[in-house]
């Protein structure tokens, strides 16, 4: 029987999740759309993780999770590792090519930029307040255009001349978006152009004031683009790397970091309840609780595994501590 | 030179009393107090300051603020125009909260920025309203003499104010601030290494305790080194080369931790020593804008705005010392502090120092924060702890590049 640890990424639009060996081998994968409902995607993802792997062989020693979900997550399945997606995405990135210098991700909510160096990372910069140039950008356009998201890149590749679209912000930019249009703009400058507006918004934003060095890594599931990429290719003038595993960095990495932790705690050590693929098939629920005891009023989260209690937070003083049974 | 007045004074005690003659009548001391009710707004520990202030030297009546709640921002929000910068709008909540307690006057102070002019427009504000209330707005008097300022404080406060006993109130005004930054100080580099984590709450609130209930510049210095003691003697685990954080940023929302979503704490509970150069001390009391920039050269050659060259100044001699990393807490929308940051970025790219550059409005939830904060901490406790070897080539492409 051979140690594994799993790593699961839960976003806010899709979940990914892998399972790794004790030198950093991805041996299951699985990626799903999240629909809003993170406990039943971290459920889906598990499931599918466990058919893929070979159970009598692995035993999976600990659990790492990251994400926006990854406390909830963290709490349905007795994770070793909560872990914010930022240094998870480093941890991942940096172990698969040890000389990146610059990590570019674009995800469903959010964007940063990850400065490494000597295989450390030195500087990052995460977006703030605005939805600009992130995936829900470009998927909405495409609604717009009658377009699925996925065939964005290729249309995108066969324009000679992209439109200029106005970068700075999403509104902005829509405007300009529909003024090209109902002037008769072909199709594959105005996906293009929204390509490079991305491109553009975040390196005017996310990117500002960093230094983008080579060898560049592109993460998050606009990487997939490929219009978005040759934007980055020819606005920063240097190869834009994409990794085929590139969505499933801050899975890895959790799992990576899950996998140092079990080894900290030491061969012998318990690590908690043991990890068994069941846990998909377990009824989670999420209840929110209004604290009353002053006029902060913290919502506080509690989470239930079968009907009974296993994790709480959100609460900012100890009035509000909601007790947890220890499982 | 206060130290040789107090010698003289504890000599003029040890003179022999006169032994002839009889003792000239003296007159009845007239009580000067007023029953006027004094509210401030919350600023961080200052409402100790401002409770000295407020009963020794206007000698009126103080009126303490409990913590602030999220109602006290919603209050604030619902009568600020929604693009004023976070610091109006807490303060306008305050002011509310200190009339719902019965409050009569109310204070603000000078700015030197937008908020010099927040006074006048929260008074109108809090008129627009119909609460019935005077203003001791400094901002009206800013510039002018000394006079202008007692005579604003018999106007509004109380008529009777002593000139002898206030002025000489003030200046124990001015070393009671002095204390708490100097404690806080002292709180923010080993509150983090507590055995027992509660421990340096603990002490805070005792300290705090202490000083509110001092009344001379005596009773000051005794709590003051009560409390130093304390605090130094608190079993602690320091580990040899701790990461370090030092904080810059705008002059409300870097100093008052409702205002920034307790950061300093947040930093604190991940074992981290933190440094805070911006306080009233030397914002304020021991400020010298000329020498504060020549230290902060090349970056910054003229004034650039309120806390400006503090803040470059701060982060250069953070980045000197060699520490860790360094984070600028603004509110949203300060335009000044938003001025800095290319200048920080230079900083940061040659000296090799990573920056958090952090805004806030009238969000409550610290989801967000959380997660920012978390990432920068592994990232530097990381960098700390890789190999030597490789952090030196890495420091050194990085200054290398700086130069380019």
């Amino acid at each position: 029987m051979k140690d594994a640890y799993l790593g699961l990424d839960t976003g806010s639009i899709s979940t990914k999740g892998v399972v790794v060996t004790d030198d950093g081998t991805i041996i299951a994968r699985s990626y799903l759309w999240t629909e809003g409902n993170p406990t039943d995607a971290a459920q889906r993802v598990v499931r599918e993780l466990g058919r893929q792997l070979d159970q009598d062989a692995y035993r999976i020693r600990a659990v790492g999770t990251t994400g926006s979900a990854r406390r909830l997550v963290g709490a349905m399945l007795g994770a070793r590792v909560v872990k914010n997606e930022i240094t998870a995405h480093a941890v991942g990135t940096t172990r698969l090519h040890p000389d990146v210098r610059t990590i570019l991700e674009i995800g469903g909510q959010d964007s940063k930029i990850i400065c490494v160096d000597g295989g450390i990372a030195v500087d990052y910069a995460m977006n703030t307040l605005c939805a600009a140039g992130t995936g829900s950008f470009l998927s909405s356009q495409a609604h717009r255009l009658g377009l699925e998201v996925k065939e964005f890149g290729d249309i995108a590749l066969t324009s000679k001349r992209p439109a200029n679209i106005a970068a700075r912000c999403t509104v902005f930019a829509e405007s300009d978006l529909v003024h090209k249009i109902q002037v008769g703009y072909p199709r594959e400058d105005i996906v293009a152009g929204l390509c490079k507006a991305v491109a553009m918004n975040y390196l005017n934003n996310v990117g500002k004031g960093k230094r983008i060095v080579a060898p560049v890594v592109f993460q998050g599931g606009v990487s997939k683009n490929a219009g978005v990429v040759r934007a980055f290719e020819d606005a920063l003038g240097m190869p834009v790397l994409v990794d085929a595993d590139g969505h499933l960095m801050g899975a890895y990495g959790v799992a990576l970091l899950a996998a140092d932790a079990a080894a900290e705690d030491g061969a012998g050590a318990p690590t908690g309840e043991q990890f068994t693929f069941d846990v998909a098939s377990f009824q989670f629920k999420t209840r929110e609780i209004e604290c009353n005891k002053c006029a902060n009023h913290c919502e506080v989260i509690c989470v239930y595994q079968d009907g009974e209690i296993i994790d709480s937070w959100g609460n900012r003083c100890d009035k509000g501590a909601v007790k947890v049974g220890r499982r | 030179m206060v130290d040789y007045a107090r010698v003289s004074m504890e000599l003029e005690k040890l003179r022999p009393p006169k032994l002839t003659g009889t003792r000239p009548a003296r007159r009845e001391k007239r009580d000067r107090h007023a029953q006027t009710k004094v509210a401030f707004f919350r600023y961080g520990y200052y409402d100790i300051a401002f409770k000295y202030f407020t009963e020794r030297v206007l000698d009126a009546e103080f009126v303490p603020l409990p913590p602030a709640t999220r109602r006290t921002l919603e209050l604030g929000s619902q009568h600020s125009n929604d693009f004023v910068c976070a610091p109006f709008k807490h303060i306008l909540g305050d002011y509310l909260e200190a009339l719902e307690l019965g409050a009569d006057v109310l204070v603000q102070f000078t700015g030197p920025c937008r908020l010099g002019y927040y006074g006048e427009v929260q008074e109108s504000i809090l008129r627009d309203l119909g609460y019935d209330f005077q203003m001791l707005n400094f901002a009206v008097v800013s510039g002018k003499p000394a006079t202008e300022y007692v005579k604003l404080c018999r106007r509004t406060v109380n008529p009777n104010v002593s000139l002898k006993q206030g002025a000489l109130e003030m200046v124990t005004t001015f070393r009671l601030i002095e204390c708490l930054d100097a404690y806080h100080d002292a709180y923010l580099s080993r509150a983090g290494f507590a055995i027992d984590p509660d421990e340096p709450k603990r002490l805070q609130g005792s300290f705090y305790r202490a000083l509110r209930a001092t009344t001379s510049r005596a009773e000051v210095e005794a709590a003051y080194t009560a409390g130093m003691e304390a605090l130094e003697r608190m079993p602690q685990r320091t580990p040899a080369d701790p990461v370090r954080v030092g904080i810059v940023g705008e002059y409300f929302t870097a100093v008052d931790p409702h205002s920034n979503l307790n950061v300093e704490d947040k930093l604190l509970s991940m074992g981290v020593k933190v440094a805070r150069m911006l306080n009233i001390t030397n914002r304020n009391l021991r400020y010298n804008e000329k020498n504060l920039r020549a230290s902060a050269a090349p970056y910054v050659r003229y004034d650039m705005g309120p806390t400006s060259t503090l803040t470059v100044a701060a982060a250069k001699k953070y980045a000197e010392e060699g520490f860790d990393g360094i984070i600028h807490l603004k509110s949203s929308g300060c335009t000044p502090e938003i001025d800095c940051m290319p200048v920080l970025q230079r900083v940061s790219r040659d000296y090799g120092i990573p920056v958090l550059y952090l805004s806030f409005d009238s969000q409550t939830s610290d989801t967000g924060l959380d997660t920012r904060l978390e990432a920068f901490y592994d990232m530097i406790s990381m960098r700390k702890a890789a190999p030597r070897t490789a952090r030196q080539a890495a420091d050194l492409r990085t200054k290398e590049g700086g130069d380019r």
